[in-house]
């Protein structure tokens, strides 16, 4: 009989997490010890109320002013403050107005939700979605500011039909928030400019087996594999595979893997470029090296429910899962041991990590405590932390600002191309030596 | 003699390593004998003189314990003799009442689960705004004990009903009494003639729940059984702690129906211990009998007897239906698909670190 032996967990660096369940609650998870500690809910929004539940979640998340979005059942996309959890606006994704749900939402509910980080153009706005429903309608919207004249708050939008037949599983939207990608049930994966809502690219299914056994779409996952390149596309089917596309060669899959035996849920990319995390409907969660298509590791520990949504942290090596199990797991990446387990009670669908979090502020603004002054702070320390790491990003978003739309778009896919061009370069030299 | 202490030397001996030679060891072996004996009778390499000093030892931990027992009960006794309170009973120490401690057992002041529990599956059924009809269907082979054992689950469970199987897939079968309203859908799988497996599927959305079925004894097997009746039965749901166990007992609850007759006086019990899930079924009566043990004290009893009848209630069980122990394996989410689902709960071998964590 195995003797009793308990693994300390080693505890998580600060950390902001916030997760969304099917009760439609938004629970904040917070570590805050500075080298390692312990992970715990600190806040809980809204009240339980199952016709409001969370389908998908996404932050913009930068320094200034970050907004929360979340896609409920009943049709609404709300946006909320991810710092103290006022709701800021809150829309009907397919009605195009703040409007209460309708029996729309009922039949065709929304499957992915995905906010843009850049800047609006004008102060006035709070931020611009794009957000798909099952059936594969795509909105793009941008919402108001509550104080905006009401009917005009609504600002450009446009929707496109995504596929006729079957449903829509994921998308996503890449680095540059020029592209988005959607695949699903008997959808291939498609490759759409949000810009001007037309499909560039579609994927055709790989052929059939020495049987000439043909296997229909069923895409669940997909990420787009590197930061500044769109076109290599990572997708996971049902049929637990891992897929890699290059958009930019061939329409069939470069790699394909499998993995295990139950359909993969959930996949994420690694800032490296190259490494993607996939989590699969058994619960197991696993890291995939996409250059070559090896099994880089397994994430072991008591994961025992479906995995739903994994976040990669931009900074630190960790890794945010969570799902059916109820638990928020942190993970290390280099190591690929657990730092950290919460339980949130109810099935998770969504989870996001607020990178901006540090414990200084926490403390300046507990010692300010009951103040509106310390977010601000935090705000422009934020400024000031950004400025000074991320230095060129920031100034071509300084340049997008001042351009019209369609050109920042058409110099930005310039530029990704052209980058793209050198890093596939150096790639091949790197791999002749 | 010096045969003896030949005998003697490895049992007294150090363990074999650091033997000396004979004469310094036969010269320390006064002092040695007042320190405690560090040798177990493991590293003892002569299984005879192992036998006996493990035999040595057994009765000394055995004598020791009797007597610790009888001055326990000596002190219980002094106390009740001078009217004081006894002395706490001790506890034995079990293995689940060492469980290791878990987060996600329930708390009683939990608001968010009542909220799950409104919002849940089998909330239509368990708040009585529908009626529970249960569909019962078995493996595509079903021989030997299965068809009995659906003859008394089928007593057990009111207004269940079986459906051949034939060669249906289940996703149709799920389909065919997903038209027809019913609320569940039960399996029982046999293998090799015997069943051993139990799928517990809600509909029409619900969670499917996979049992390994074991110990199972049908009725006619159980030396004085009665004969369960038509009533509807009572329910007894024990220790379903966790969340997961909460859903799971709540999807066993969905199969019974709400408002139980109690004239029937039968009671089915879901009692849950260390993650196994025993199943009884019971018919239990009350009954009026004599009070033996009030007769020893003769006058004690005369006095009481004017006011009262000398009788007592004493309640009496009589097992009818099937017995069986139910283990689960996995919890999946939607109806029943192996090759899509998706699984809110699934037991894994790396779980098994501790005999003393439980996830019931």
């Amino acid at each position: 009989m195995p003797r009793t032996s308990v693994v300390e967990s080693p505890g998580c660096p600060p950390l902001r997490a916030l997760t969304t369940d099917i009760l439609g609650l938004i629970k904040v998870v917070e570590a805050r010890t500075k080298p390692a500690g312990v992970a715990k809910v600190v806040e809980t929004w809204g009240a339980p109320d199952a016709p409001r539940a969370v389908l998908a979640a996404s932050l913009a998340d930068r320094a200034v002013d970050p907004v929360l979005a979340v896609a409920r059942k009943n049709g609404v996309v709300e946006l909320l403050n991810p710092l103290n959890g006022e709701t800021l606006a809150g829309v009907n994704a397919a009605a195009g107005r703040a409007a209460p749900a309708d029996s729309s939402a009922e039949e065709d509910p929304l499957a992915t939700l995905h906010l843009f980080r850049r800047h609006a153009l004008d102060s006035s706005m709070l931020g611009t979605f794009l957000a798909c429903t099952e059936k594969g309608k795509a909105y793009v919207k941008s919402v108001a500011k509550e104080n905006a004249s009401s009917d005009m708050a609504v600002g450009p939008s446009s929707s496109w039909d995504v596929s006729n037949s079957g449903t829509v599983q994921f998308s996503s939207v890449d680095a540059g928030e020029s592209y988005a990608m959607f695949g699903g049930k008997g959808i291939e994966v498609n490759l759409w400019d949000i810009t001007s809502c037309s499909k560039i690219w579609s994927a055709k299914s790989p052929r059939g087996n020495s049987l000439q056994i043909f296997t229909a779409p069923w895409f669940t996952a997909g990420t787009f594999l590197c930061k500044d390149d769109h076109r290599k596309i990572v997708a996971c089917t049902n049929n637990h595979q891992v897929r890699l596309y290059d958009t930019a060669s061939q329409r069939r899959p470069v790699i394909s893997v499998d993995f295990r035996e139950s359909p993969i849920k959930a996949v994420a990319e690694d800032p490296n470029g190259h490494a993607v995390y996939i989590g699969t409907g058994r619960g197991d969660l696993a890291s995939f090296d996409m250059r070559t298509g090896k099994l880089l590791g397994c994430f072991v520990g008591k994961c025992s429910g479906s995995i739903r949504s994994i976040v990669r942290h931009p900074e630190l090596p960790l890794i945010a899962s969570c799902g059916l199990d109820s638990y928020l797991r942190i993970w290390d990446t280099n190591t690929r041991q657990l730092l950290s387990a919460v339980f949130l009670k109810q099935h998770l669908t969504a989870v996001v990590i607020d990178s901006y979090f540090s414990t200084e502020e926490l403390e300046e603004t507990k010692s300010k405590q009951p103040d509106p002054v310390g977010a601000e702070v935090r705000k422009e320390r934020k400024e000031k932390k950004n400025r000074t790491s991320e230095m060129d990003e920031d100034e071509t978003r300084m340049l997008d600002h001042d351009d019209s739309d369609s050109e920042m778009h058409t110099s930005k896919r310039k530029k990704s191309g052209e980058k793209s061009k050198g890093m596939k370069k150096k790639s091949k030299k790197q791999q002749v030596a | 003699m010096a045969k003896e202490r030949k005998r003697r030397q490895p049992a007294d001996a150090p363990p074999p390593g650091d033997d000396d030679e004979g004469r310094d060891h036969r010269r320390e072996k006064k002092p040695r004998k007042e320190r405690p004996d560090p040798v177990l009778p493991s590293q003892i390499k002569n299984k005879d003189k192992r036998k006996e000093v493990h035999a040595k030892l057994k009765r000394e931990k055995k004598a020791q314990k009797r007597k610790l027992a009888r001055e326990r009960g000596q002190a219980a006794q002094r106390a009740v003799e001078l009217g004081e309170q006894p002395p706490e009973k001790l506890v034995p120490r079990t293995i689940e009442n060492t469980r290791e401690p878990d987060e996600t057992v329930c708390r009683p002041d939990d608001q968010e689960l009542f909220a799950g529990n409104d919002a849940d599956e089998f909330n239509a059924v368990l708040k009585q705004q529908t009626t529970p009809k249960v569909l019962i269907t078995t493996c595509r082979f079903n021989s030997g004990r299965g068809p009995a054992f659906i003859e008394e689950l089928m007593q057990v469970i009111p207004n269940s009903c079986y459906v051949k199987r034939g060669t249906y897939e289940l996703k149709k079968i799920v389909e065919y009494a997903n038209n027809r309203d019913f609320t569940s859908l039960v399996v029982v799988h046999t293998n090799r003639r015997e069943p051993d497996a139990l799928l517990i599927i809600n509909l029409p959305a619900g969670p499917t729940a996979h049992f390994k079925l074991s110990k199972l004894i049908l009725r006619k097997d159980i030396k004085n059984h009665g004969n369960p009746t038509s009533h509807k039965p009572e329910l007894v749901l024990n220790n379903f702690t966790t969340r997961l166990g909460h859903r799971v007992g709540r999807m066993i609850q969905s199969l019974f129906p709400q408002e139980p007759n109690f004239r029937g006086r039968r009671v089915v019990t879901f009692h849950n211990q260390r993650d196994y899930i025993f199943f009884r079924h019971h018919r239990y009566i009350f009954e009026m009998k004599e009070n033996k043990i009030a007769s020893k004290d003769k006058k004690a009893k005369t006095s009481e007897s004017k006011s009262q009848p000398e009788k007592q209630v004493i309640c009496r069980l009589q097992e009818c239906g099937p017995r069986f122990t139910l283990k689960l394996l996995t919890l999946q989410h939607g109806t029943f698909d192996t090759k899509n689902g998706e699984y809110e709960w699934v037991h894994k071998p790396d779980m098994d670190t501790s005999r003393r964590r439980f996830f019931l």
